[in-house]
């Protein structure tokens, strides 16, 4: 089989890629099945992405040694930047997607020769965690507001093609976006809210945080709040900056559910990442900080950083994703997300970094913003 | 239950509390500190003030040095029960090895006894009289130094004892000091003050040892706003948002972070004199985790020597991890956790497709040596016990990458010839580098030391002077005048 790997790569992919379809199809995955998968998908990226492989070899991860999804050496995302982590060469692939731009002005990237598994992630996932209707069924489509770029606006960006793939797949034909080059358009905006109410049809409002807490502040100065339809749902992804996140979370779904008249239980919040095909979910945020949890095709662990050993249950550690939709790039990867493992998932707790240093040694962070003012 | 702090005239009763709590494997303290009202923040400012009106003013400087110097002789006696609670709770607050702390105390307190203070007067005034009394001057009159009535000391950081540099330069001054404790190391500034309490309590009167929570805007400008001089410690932002709080008459004296590293010339690479050198330089690194301004985060090693720099990487690599089994590190929290790793991570990353660096770490991650032949400039690393180690033609070589970051150098521990030495040492001081030290003695300033070129004691003064004309039109009023 390996031999195979190496004389036909595209083969191999094409396989792979076939056997990742079916395996998010199946609905679920115990133990077993998912470290079948893991380990397929381990040798792929071994075989095919000699980054990967190197990084894996230094660590004394090989095809010989791996023997369990928990085995596979998680790359830390910091490493997208540095390194080309891509199976098949980067030309070949039409898709790339790129972090927003960064302390150093590097982007990571992810390569993805195709977006058939991508995008079935997305929508398999979508589609149960937030279609969901809680007074029984799924909506098949929703209308939809979005507060982000179009896909076209923003090629490179994964939250462009997640929310363009969320209106094309689950919006009716009216709904539509908010952000453009000339910013957020708040009349719109309040025009298609104001229909939601009259009409009664439930309403989704989706968007990076950010853009939803600009949209508030707009309808704040204009005095205006509004009454959702029941069923109407509102998802919010990217967190905010500065505040701890505990707090900034406590006050952004108290203010969101009485802006929108949305119960804090239909506020949900999406975690993703540019490194990940896979994104997880909260069942609404009623407490905060909630419990996010992703689908049968990936799985995360949380680990001491220092030494990679998981913590104990319970514990505040790194966030570690095995996500096997990510199957060109590195499916496990180490975040610089803390959290902290509960029933039904994990909670995430803000950015594991030295922001709690203790001396008056200068840290990273500053010296950067030092760098970059002189 | 620890009590922090020191309140001259308020009961512990009428002032509230609150807990801080820290733990340390199964061991936990909790650390009550004082939550002022403003009318107790004017009360005590007020009292300080005039405490130090009516008698520290009146001291000699020899006298208040002598009372230090009783008060450091104590916390230096290991019998003594102050010195043994320092010992028996510093460590389980801060999270350092414990004989770490042990020696950092020793060491650092002997730079406080009586010769030595004397040394840190002579740095500042040539004539220590100055701060008594009006002394005649070259230029003609005479003149004296004021301390001012109310210095305010904003201290940060968990260093064990890191206030008493400040503390100590203020009282020599003769001001009213009032120091806000760093809620990372809330103890010793306040056991100091009681230690002073047991020996002179009218001195203790003259200081208040107090506690607010960082960014209680309300406390911090009810002080600020009766401070004469402001000292304060921290991070940039930190600073910038006090700098904001005080009123423009009063005069603030910012300490920001700082950032240190180290130079090991080929005269020192020899295959007899490299070990100890690196030996020293990890001591360096590891003492206090690197968590001071002076401690190194970079070496610059020449290329040519016996022992080339890649292999001093390792030499360093060797001692850390020694240092490591006799001091081990401090645990740390995620977020440092996480800040080590991702550096590490970082650098390991470059070394895949570069293989003129490697990364030299245990597996635990409790120390890494990143090496590089790339002419990198000077980087901070991740802190808590790792370093960069950047070879380099010649030692200039490094120097010029230096100047963007001027207002943020301080320590250089550097092991070269007399000659290098002193020729490094114009290059450096010339882009903003305040110190220069042995290796192994990067952690530990000398008694007097000009902390970051500043004088400890002279930047808080002003001078009276009496002028010559003020003498001589005297002289037209004297009762013996003709």
């Amino acid at each position: 089989m390996l031999a195979l790997q190496k004389v036909c790569p595209d083969v191999t992919e094409a396989r792979l890629v076939e056997d990742l379809l079916a395996f998010i199809a199946a609905g679920e995955a115990d133990e077993e099945a998912f470290n079948r998968m893991a380990l397929a998908v381990f040798a792929h990226q071994f075989e095919t992405n000699a980054p990967y492989r190197r990084f894996a070899t230094q660590r004394a991860r090989t095809l010989r040694t791996v023997k369990s999804w928990r085995d596979v050496p998680a790359v830390p995302i910091s490493a997208f930047k540095d390194l080309t982590l891509s199976g098949r060469p980067p030309e070949e692939c039409p898709h790339v997607f790129m972090t927003s731009g960064t302390t150093k002005g590097v982007r990571g990237k992810s390569h993805h020769p195709t977006l058939a598994v991508y995008d079935r992630s997305m929508t398999v996932n979508f589609r149960r965690r937030f279609m969901a209707n809680p007074y029984g069924g799924d909506h098949d489509r929703l209308r939809m507001g979005i507060l982000f770029p179009t896909e076209q606006a923003m090629p490179n960006s994964s939250l462009a093609h997640y929310l363009a793939l969320a209106r094309s797949e689950f919006g009716t034909a009216d709904s539509r976006y908010f952000v453009s080059d000339a910013g957020l358009d708040v009349d719109g905006a309040i025009a298609a809210l104001s229909r939601a109410e009259e009409t009664g049809e439930p309403y989704a409002l989706l968007g990076a945080s950010f853009s939803v807490v600009h949209l508030m502040d707009a309808l704040a100065e204009r005095g205006r709040s509004f009454a959702l339809p029941t069923g109407s749902r509102i998802l919010d992804t990217g967190g905010f900056k500065g505040q701890s996140r505990e707090m900034a979370a406590e006050e952004f779904y108290g203010r969101l559910s009485a802006t929108f008249g949305v119960p804090r239980r239909l506020c949900i919040n999406m975690y993703g990442m540019t490194e990940l095909s896979t994104q997880f979910y909260d069942d609404g945020n009623e407490t905060c900080p909630s419990v996010k949890s992703g689908p049968h095709w990936i799985r995360s662990r949380v680990i001491n950083p220092l030494t990679g050993q998981e913590v104990p249950r319970g514990s505040v550690g790194v966030l570690v994703h095995h996500d096997l939709a990510h199957f060109n790039c590195a499916s496990a990867i180490l975040t610089e997300d803390a959290g902290v493992e509960v029933e039904g998932g994990f909670q995430l707790l803000g950015r594991a970094d030295g922001t709690d240093a203790k001396g008056c040694s200068m840290a990273v962070e500053d010296f950067l913003k030092a760098a970059r003012a002189s | 239950m620890e009590r922090a702090g020191h309140l001259p005239g308020l009961s512990a009763d009428a002032v509230g509390w609150r807990t801080l709590t820290f733990r340390r494997g199964a061991e936990t303290l909790d650390v009550a500190v004082p939550v002022l009202s403003e009318a107790q923040i004017a009360e005590l400012a007020a009292r300080v003030r005039t405490n130090a009106r009516t008698y520290l003013r009146r001291r000699t400087v020899a006298e208040i040095a002598a009372i230090i110097d009783r008060a450091v002789a104590r916390l230096l006696d290991r019998d003594d029960p102050w010195r043994q609670k320092a010992e028996r709770l510093l460590p389980l607050v801060t999270g350092y090895d414990a004989e770490m702390v042990r020696l950092g105390l020793t060491g650092y307190l002997k730079t406080f006894r009586g010769p030595e203070l004397r040394k840190f007067i002579a740095e500042d005034f040539a004539n220590p009289a100055l701060l008594d009394d009006f002394q005649p001057m070259p230029k003609g009159g005479f003149a004296r130094a004021f301390g001012p009535e109310l210095l305010l000391h904003v201290w940060a950081g968990n260093v064990p004892g890191l206030p008493l540099w400040s503390l100590i330069s203020g009282l020599l001054v003769k001001a009213g000091t009032v120091g806000k404790l760093p809620s990372a190391e809330p103890l010793f500034a306040g056991w100091f003050a009681q230690i002073l309490a047991e020996i002179d309590p009218e001195l203790a009167g003259c200081i208040a040892i107090v506690w607010w929570k960082g960014g209680d805007e309300a406390a911090e400008r009810a002080w600020l706003t009766r401070a004469d001089t402001v000292v304060a410690y921290g991070g940039n932002d930190a600073l910038e948002a006090i700098r904001a709080r005080v009123p423009i008459t009063t005069r603030f004296l910012p300490y920001g972070h700082k950032i240190s590293f180290a130079m090991v010339a080929r005269s020192a690479l020899d295959a007899g004199k490299a070990g100890v050198v690196a030996r020293q330089a990890a001591y360096d690194v590891a003492r206090y985790d690197q968590q001071g301004c002076y401690s190194p985060q970079t070496f610059f090693v020449e290329r040519g020597g016996r022992v080339s720099p890649r292999e001093f990487a390792g030499y360093l690599a060797h001692e850390l991890d020694a240092l490591g089994s006799k001091f081990p590190r401090r645990p740390l929290s995620m977020g440092e956790a996480g800040s080590v790793a991702s550096w590490r991570n970082a650098e390991e990353t470059k070394g895949f497709a570069d293989p003129g660096r490697a990364l030299l770490g245990d597996p635990a991650g409790s120390w890494a040596v990143a090496y590089t032949d790339a002419a990198d400039g000077l980087s901070p690393c991740g802190l808590n016990r790792t370093v960069t180690v950047v070879a380099v033609d010649r030692l200039a070589d490094a120097v010029p990458g230096l100047a963007p970051y001027r207002a943020f150098l301080q320590t250089v521990g550097i092991a070269a010839a007399p000659e290098e030495l002193f020729a490094l040492a114009g290059a450096l001081g010339a882009v903003g580098v305040t110190r220069l030290c042995a290796l192994g003695r990067m952690t530990a300033p000398e008694a007097g030391w000009h902390h970051d070129g500043r004088f400890n004691l002279l930047d808080l003064v002003t001078m009276t002077e009496i002028e010559g004309s003020a003498e001589r039109a005297a002289d037209a009023f004297a009762p013996y005048t003709d």
